[in-house]
């Protein structure tokens, strides 16, 4: 199984950086990679179970369940139900955590999937350094630093 | 029951924070509160059980027991057992977690405890500034001379 694990530290408090990456149909409003986004079935997208199918810049189309969602610890979990990455059984977690020590927020983004061996130093490379660090690098411009 | 939560980032890679936090017995080195350390009955510092023994650069004294430490999450918990203020029931965790964008550190220290009634945010502010917000400044320090 393959592991991915990124993190930052955004300098905004983590109730304002929460409030940015907490909606499950939001990624366009935040994440430079993803055009455009919405939940199936016309349902809440912060309903445990929510299908949401969004659409990167690059074409590609995905669909993720949402499987967590907490206010309280600031964590949203899912897995990939459709893509064209060729992995399986992938979950990943954006968790926000205060830093008390000046008004920032530490966060990180893990991912565990199978895929074949020739190809994951490729996908842990894209996901890691691509998807997930490209959010952070968007969230820390959005939040000056 | 009261909760003290502090965090902050350390501008070095956990490994380097790790080996000086890891060691039960040396917070005399680094820590500003502490002036005198030992682990009771000549245990090694990393045996999950033993006791330390601290003098405070107050004088007082206090005896803490390690209730876990792992090099694998780059964490440990201790709880105090005796103490010259009033602190029951006080466990504490500390946790390291790497901010891989810039190979930095993610340092997370929180505890529980239990007092008597109307000292609660006194005895929080004290742990949370004197002791966690201390030992962070002081372990900045502390890794910087080292360099």
């Amino acid at each position: 199984m393959a592991r991915v694990f990124v993190s930052s530290v955004i300098n905004g408090r983590s109730d304002r950086v929460w409030a940015r990456v907490r909606d499950f149909n939001g990624l366009p409003n935040w994440h430079p990679a993803i055009a455009e986004s919405r939940i199936e079935g016309g349902e809440p997208a912060d309903k445990i179970g929510c299908v949401r199918d969004f659409r990167l810049r690059n074409g590609d189309r995905i669909r993720e369940k949402l499987l967590g969602l907490s206010d309280y610890d600031m964590f949203c979990t899912y897995s990939i139900l459709e893509s064209p990455m060729g992995v399986e059984n992938y979950v990943a977690t954006l968790r926000l955590t205060p830093v008390t020590d000046g008004e920032r927020t530490f966060v990180e983004w893990t991912a565990e999937f199978d895929c074949s061996p020739e190809r994951e130093a490729e996908l842990v490379a894209s996901i890691g350094g691509g998807v997930f660090q490209g959010g952070f690098d968007a969230l820390k411009r959005a939040f000056g630093g | 029951m009261p909760r003290v939560v502090k965090s902050t980032i350390i501008d070095a890679p956990t490994d380097q924070v790790w080996a000086v936090l890891r060691d039960f017995n040396g917070h005399d080195r680094w820590h500003p509160e502490v002036a005198v350390s030992h682990i009771e009955r000549s245990q090694s510092a990393d045996r999950i059980g033993c006791v330390r023994r601290f003098k405070l650069a107050d004088g007082s004294e206090l005896r803490e027991q390690l209730l876990a430490l792992s090099d694998l999450e780059q964490s440990f918990s201790y709880c105090l057992l005796d103490t010259p203020i009033p602190l029951f029931n006080y466990v504490a965790h500390v946790r390291l977690l790497p901010v891989t964008d810039g190979d930095r550190t993610f340092w997370h220290w929180e505890s529980r405890f239990t007092t008597r009634p109307g000292d609660e945010k006194r005895l929080a502010e004290m742990v949370g500034e004197q002791i966690y917000q201390a030992g962070f400044e002081a372990i900045r320090k502390h890794l910087s001379e080292a360099q």
